[in-house]
């Protein structure tokens, strides 16, 4: 690769040399003099370099505008103002339909409970009410299966887009920073809350039981074998 | 420790539906003086206005847990020989270990029945 001459390395050192004693008392034009003294000794050695540097800028900028090319994919906006708004929205809405018929069912459960029986015929009759009632709540379920539906369907769109963007953006598995760990998660791990189990993964009550009842730290310590 | 119907239950869970569904079924059992509370910080003042002679409670609750209840009310010498039931979906081993730890007199892990919560509160009050 090309370097300073030796010419122009002497011309750099003898502009420094007649200025060194001005202290502070330098001129725009003293300062475009040194620069027009710099790039006539870098002049070879850019001339050299340029295609090279040219040609990495090119692959730079060819990287930059594909990698905008797949943030547009993700269609990001999209995500953040229309599909999880309207999966929130869904969510609020299974709850409040959950909550409504739990509440039809033990009002009705309630009412038979506490109704008179020695009359027999009235006894029946709100009976047969009540259960009609509770049939009517249970129908909530078909509504909220098909809310669950669309939810589980933004929520695989998000993960295409994701994968995809990963993917082509190649970003290794290993190359994630460190989470920091948020206010609610320290709670959570301080309190030990991790919510309900899935089917088989939590204790069972009967190995709950087996636990209370040995007391020994044996039986615990098998626990977390 | 003798099982006594008239004994004040508190149950202690910030979802308003399980506050009902454990305080028919307690009705079912015989209680008659129930009592309730949205969290560990309402129950702690609650338990030290009124004698309860159980304590129900669910884990996952804000701002107070029922665990940090637990170990609030076996910290206080007024309280510290309360019976206490965990009723919780928190299932992991390391949950059980910890309330035990706690002291607590029994666990319940939900989805429940009316025999389960039967059978804990004797065993509590046969010991």
């Amino acid at each position: 690769m090309a370097a300073m001459t030796k010419e122009n390395m002497a011309r750099v050192i003898e502009f420094l040399q007649e200025n060194k004693s001005r202290g502070g008392d330098v001129s725009l034009n003293d300062v475009m003099h040194l620069a027009e003294v710099m790039s006539g000794s870098m002049h070879e050695f850019l001339t050299v370099v340029q295609p090279a540097v040219t040609e990495e800028l090119q692959l730079i900028a060819r990287e930059i505008t594909r990698m905008k090319t797949e943030i547009s994919a993700l269609r990001a906006n999209d995500m953040k103002t229309s599909r999880i708004p309207d999966a929130g929205r869904e969510l609020d809405a299974i709850v409040e339909a959950t909550e409504s018929a739990t509440h039809s069912i033990m009002e009705a459960a309630e009412e038979i409970m506490s109704a008179d029986p020695s009359d027999i015929d009235a006894y029946q009759e709100l009976v047969s009410n009540k259960m009609i009632e509770i049939f009517e709540a249970c129908t909530f379920q078909d509504i909220t299966g098909q809310r669950i539906s669309k939810v589980v369907s933004t929520l695989n769109y998000i993960d295409e887009r994701v994968t995809t963007f990963v993917e082509k953006l190649r970003i290794p598995a290993g190359m994630e920073l460190e989470a920091e760990e948020s206010e609610e998660e320290r709670r959570k791990r301080e309190l030990i809350l991790h919510g309900p189990q899935h089917k088989g993964e939590g204790v069972s009550q009967n190995d709950i039981d087996a636990l209370l009842n040995s007391g020994s730290q044996d039986d615990i310590d098998k626990l977390f074998d | 420790m003798a099982l006594d119907l008239q004994m004040p239950v508190l149950v202690v869970d910030d979802y308003k539906t399980m506050i009902r569904i454990i305080r028919n079924l307690l009705k079912q059992l015989g209680f008659e003086d129930i009592d309730d509370a949205a969290d560990g910080t309402e129950a702690l003042e609650k338990m030290k206005q009124r004698r309860y002679g159980l304590v129900i409670s669910d884990w996952n609750m804000e701002p107070m847990t029922g665990y940090e209840l637990l170990k609030q009310v076996r910290a206080d010498s007024g309280l510290s020989k309360t019976p206490f039931i965990m009723v919780t979906a928190e299932s992991k081993t390391e949950n059980v270990i910890a309330a035990k730890k706690a002291g607590v007199n029994n666990y319940i892990v939900k989805p429940f029945n009316a025999q389960t919560l039967k059978g804990k509160i004797e065993a509590v009050f046969a010991d």
